[in-house]
């Protein structure tokens, strides 16, 4: 069956716009840049389209390449010295108070102020819902890295959430 | 896995591309496409260029060199010629002395 399959650039762009632009956007926090990179990689993928083997092969290729171009990106606009994070992290408390958001937002909003590779991780691990060993094989990175910025990443995230979110002081 | 994992799953759900997306995404790859066989065309044209003009350098040496030959084989024969002339004279004028030899 797979080797019949012909890649359809034009039903792997249906397919897969939401998940590339949701990483892309959860990566960069800027929903202008996030489609940006979307068209890149997509681009991309039809220059390569030659080379894709099976859907899952175009699946895998995407989310890897997604993640690889939202890091570049990041990158670039570190070295023009725009480091989004930062401004929303000094004012993020200040908005939570302000303005009740649904719960699922904010704390979207607080996972945009871990550092890069734990945000990383855990965008694969709940939104792409992948297991350790996939975001390794997605990332190129040592399992052990992987597991560690999860744990990390979600302490910080606990620690954040306590702090700036009503529902989990109240838990706590 | 906790209450604040399973918030996270919930507010990590994909969220749908903007509806331009897939628009932009195409008109890109049909300009890149069509860029693509513009370049194709001028690398074949260019190529083509290149194979004329390499053709007519080298047709061009060889009927240079083929000249070159000429002048030098006809610079041979004149020297040869030359040589001939000075040998039959000499020769004549040895003949011409042996027959006045003769004679007297």
């Amino acid at each position: 069956m797979a080797d019949d399959w012909q890649p359809d650039f034009e039903q792997l762009v249906d397919e897969h716009q939401s998940m590339v632009f949701s990483l892309a956007v959860r990566m960069t926090g800027d929903c202008g840049l996030a489609e940006e990179i979307a068209q890149d990689v997509f681009l991309e993928l039809d220059r390569h389209l030659g080379k894709i083997e099976t859907p899952l092969h175009a699946l895998l290729w995407l989310r890897r390449v997604a993640m690889s171009r939202s890091a570049d990106a990041m990158r670039k606009r570190r070295v023009r010295g725009i480091d989004q994070w930062v401004e929303i992290d000094e004012t993020h408390g200040a908005i939570l108070e302000e303005r009740p958001t649904p719960l699922g937002s904010r704390l979207e909003g607080l996972l945009a102020t871990l550092p890069e590779p734990q945000r990383a991780a855990l965008v694969l691990r709940y939104q792409e819902e992948l297991t350790p060993e996939e975001i390794a094989a997605t990332l190129g990175a040592p399992l052990a890295t992987v597991k560690s910025h999860l744990q990390r990443g979600l302490k910080l995230l606990r620690a954040k959430a306590a702090i700036h979110l009503k529902e989990y002081v109240r838990g706590a | 896995m906790d209450e604040l994992e399973c918030e996270l799953r919930e507010a990590l759900k994909r969220q749908p591309a903007p509806s331009s997306l897939k628009r932009k995404v195409m008109n890109r790859r049909s300009v890149t496409q069509r860029r693509h066989v513009r370049m194709v065309w001028f690398e074949r044209i260019a190529a083509a260029l290149i194979l004329v003009a390499v053709a007519g350098a080298g047709v061009l040496w060889r009927h240079q060199d083929e000249q070159r030959r000429g002048e030098e084989a006809k610079q041979q024969v004149f020297t040869a010629l030359r040589i001939t002339g000075h040998a039959l004279n000499h020769m004549n004028q040895q003949l011409a002395a042996h027959r006045r030899a003769a004679q007297e």
